[in-house]
């Protein structure tokens, strides 16, 4: 017991007077979150990225037809239809629900007539005047929108903006086509009523109809469990990030552990009267420790100066025990792969190479950079095998999908196997170094 | 420091001019080396290659040997680092390989590297080390003041070890080796590299230690120092060794030797060991 603690407190210590290591684990993470989460805000038109959607066109009128032109035109998203086999709106659903796409735009049947309806009962109101009795409105015609709960604000907006875009134009010209072909028939009507000369009254508009959708855009969450709340890029952002700081304690704990070994203080350690796992598990606490640090730095950054600069404050949801569980996994994660890196390596710079390109792989693959839904197939199935990935997957859950305890259990256990595998690795690595007297 | 002994391997035939620094008026074995032979990987030649010596209790034992002779091999067994490829070794009657834990409480290690944290003080080292030898409190301060007092870094205990020269490193290391008063202390080239001031100091530090009652085996290719601090020596080539005994009578027995270093060069020859 005395060699855990002292071990826990001497590694504490150590980090503590590391001010370059210092740097990586806390600064990084907390200005990589900032700089990303400010630069996705324009991803979509700087890069020009066409988002894949899934069109569903119920209606087949004409109107249809003409929104999805001109979505087409606008040249931001891929439309995507299914002609063979018209999907209907639960399909869609279920196909955004299980990953397939990330987006759906259902046009609902008679969406054509419906807005041609309205558009001409708004046009005839307006015509009556002020004082006119109005007919009870006939229904607005809406236009879904489906979305998988993790996609970034940035995309989400991109998509969005690209169907009201489509829809406001749409609009205009049903109104003013009605408007065209009632106006005249007005002024005919009210003609003859009068003398000619000054003082011909004008036909009464109310512009209230100009401000008045035909066409309203419904956005929907495809949650199973009907939750409506949206995903913000922040809440991508911050646990990504978080992660990638976490896995980075690679640098320093592998640092520490190969100085251990190159200095002989490991050598005086192994002639101690004291257990070798003792010494592991301070060493473990210690930096474990360190990485719940700066996950609950990350949160706070997420929390207070995110929202400064202009994004949504973060929403971590209502499952405090959940997201610690997760977190106290990926910290041990991230502490069982420095531990293998320090055993396995043979110089600093091979410690930092190794370390620092398997974690910024491992976060390419598992999401933290560019989301696992926007990269092509064959790398979405082997994202599947990067702890970041099972990490983030689970902060998603709890913090966007409503999940709980239960349901990022998997991606816990997944983090607790890994870190269980690089440990009993490092271990062998170690056992097998000090057979061989190095 | 009252223990029973086993003395289980053949009596060591005594020189003839042999005086034990007799402890209490007896001798008492601390360590028994037997055919110890030990190889890095197969075949190749063993590093260490059936060294047999015993070391009194009280007695200051020297290791000498130009390098690669295997002097820091045969240390890392004794010390539990290494596993013996054949043969055995018996701290205090306790065999090193079946208890290497019994026998940690008994040692010390002062290796030839600096074994300390260079970012902690060297007050926190020895803090460190001294709470995994399971001192607390305030025995474990004291012990602390006490180590530091021996290699006279009291004023300098609380900057970091990295900021420290080279001669201070080497007493922070010793000091480190000793703080939980082991039975035996083993060192390995403590004074290499270093100002004669701190090397001195060592030497006494060590002429201390042993008048306090400790065991030192002592490594090291300074052959003056030997012939200071040791009342014995082993002179060591090639993983054997080539001559044992006092080092006055070693002299004496050589014709034409006026001190170690004139003995060593003609039992090893004078070519060079760049190892
Ligand atoms: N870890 C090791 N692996 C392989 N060979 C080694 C190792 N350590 C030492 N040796 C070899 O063993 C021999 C003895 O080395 P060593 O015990 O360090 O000698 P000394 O301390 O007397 O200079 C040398 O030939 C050296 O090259
Ligand atoms: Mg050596």
């Amino acid at each position: 017991m005395s060699g855990f603690f002292a071990t826990f407190c001497k590694e504490l210590l150590l980090i503590r007077r590391d001010r370059a290591g210092l740097m990586l684990l806390f600064i990084m993470p907390a200005v990589l979150v900032l700089v990303v989460s400010l630069v996705q805000n324009n991803l979509l038109e700087t890069s020009g990225t066409a988002v894949p959607v899934l069109l569903v066109d119920e209606d087949g009128g004409e109107l249809a037809k003409r929104l999805t032109d001109g979505l087409q035109e606008l040249g931001a998203l891929t439309l995507v239809r299914q002609d063979g086999d018209p999907l209907d709106a639960t399909a869609a659903q279920d196909a955004v629900r299980g990953g397939d796409y990330q987006f759906a735009i259902v046009i609902p049947p008679g969406l054509t007539e419906e807005v041609r309806s309205r558009a001409r009962q708004l046009a005839e109101q307006s015509l009556a005047g002020e004082g006119a009795a109005a007919e009870p409105p006939l229904a607005t015609a809406e236009l879904a929108v489906y979305f998988d709960p993790t996609v970034q604000g940035a995309f989400r907006t991109a998509v969005l903006s690209s169907l009201r875009l489509v829809v406001l134009g749409l609009e205009t010209e049903e109104k003013g086509k009605v408007l065209a072909e009632l106006l005249p028939q007005r002024i005919e009507k009210l003609l003859p009523a009068l003398p000619f000369g000054f003082g011909t009254p004008r036909p009464q508009l109310s512009f209230h109809w100009n401000s008045e959708p035909v066409l309203a855009v419904r956005e929907q969450v495809a949650l199973a469990g009907g939750l409506t709340k949206l995903p913000t890029a922040v809440q991508q952002n911050v646990p990504a990030w978080a992660l990638f700081g976490m896995f980075f304690i690679v640098i320093p704990l592998s640092g520490t552990l190969l100085r251990e070994r190159q200095e002989g203080t490991l050598q005086r350690l192994r002639t101690l009267p004291v257990s070798p796992l003792a010494i592991l598990a301070g060493k473990v606490a210690a930096y474990v420790l360190i990485c719940l640090g700066q996950f609950g730095f990350m949160l706070l950054v997420g929390k207070t100066v995110l929202p400064l600069l202009g994004t949504p404050m973060l929403e971590i949801g209502s499952e405090p025990g959940a997201i610690f569980f997760l977190a106290l996994s990926a910290a041990l994660a991230a502490t069982g792969f420095g531990i293998l890196v320090g055993a396995l390596v043979g110089s600093y710079e091979q410690a930092t190479m190794v370390g620092s390109v398997a974690v910024v792989v491992a976060a390419a693959l598992g999401g933290v950079m560019v989301p696992v839904y926007v990269m092509p197939q064959a790398m979405q199935a082997i994202s599947l095998f990067s702890p970041l990935a099972w990490g983030l997957n689970g902060f998603l859950d709890l913090f966007v999908r409503g999940g709980d305890l239960i349901s990022v259990l998997p991606n816990a256990f997944g983090l607790l196997a890994f870190f269980a595998v690089t440990l009993t690795l490092a271990w062998i690595g170690f056992l097998q170094r000090n057979r061989r007297g190095g | 420091m009252n223990s029973t002994v086993v003395h289980s391997g053949p009596p060591a035939d005594p020189l003839p001019d042999f005086q034990p620094l007799a402890v209490d008026g007896c001798e008492a074995v601390v360590l028994q080396v037997q055919q110890l032979v030990k190889s890095y990987g197969r075949g190749g030649r063993p590093a260490v290659d059936g060294l047999t010596f015993d070391v009194q209790e009280g007695e200051a034992f020297g290791l000498l040997g130009p390098n690669g002779a295997g002097k820091t091999t045969a240390i890392s067994v004794m010390c539990t680092l290494l596993r013996p490829t054949a043969g055995s070794v018996h701290l205090d009657g306790i065999d090193v390989q079946a208890e290497p834990g019994r026998v940690r409480r008994l040692l010390g290690l002062v290796p030839q590297e600096i074994a300390l944290y260079p970012r902690l003080t060297g007050r926190e080292n020895l803090r460190y080390f001294a709470r995994l030898y399971g001192l607390k409190g305030l025995e474990l301060e004291e012990r602390v003041a006490d180590a530091l007092e021996l290699v006279q870094l009291q004023e300098h205990a609380d900057r970091p070890v990295n900021s420290y020269s080279g001669g201070m490193k080497r007493r922070a290391n010793l000091a480190a080796g000793m703080l939980h008063q082991p039975r035996i202390l083993f060192l390995d080239e403590p004074t290499v590299g270093i100002d004669a001031q701190s090397r001195n100091l060592i030497l006494d530090s060590l002429s201390r230690l042993r008048q306090a009652g400790t065991t030192l085996v002592y490594t090291t290719h300074y052959m003056e120092e030997a012939q200071q601090l040791c009342n014995r020596v082993a002179i060591m080539d090639g993983g054997r060794i080539i001559a044992e005994g006092e080092p006055a009578a070693l002299i004496a027995g050589r014709a034409g030797c006026a001190n170690l270093e004139q003995l060593f060069l003609q039992l090893t020859g004078s070519h060079l060991r760049d190892d």
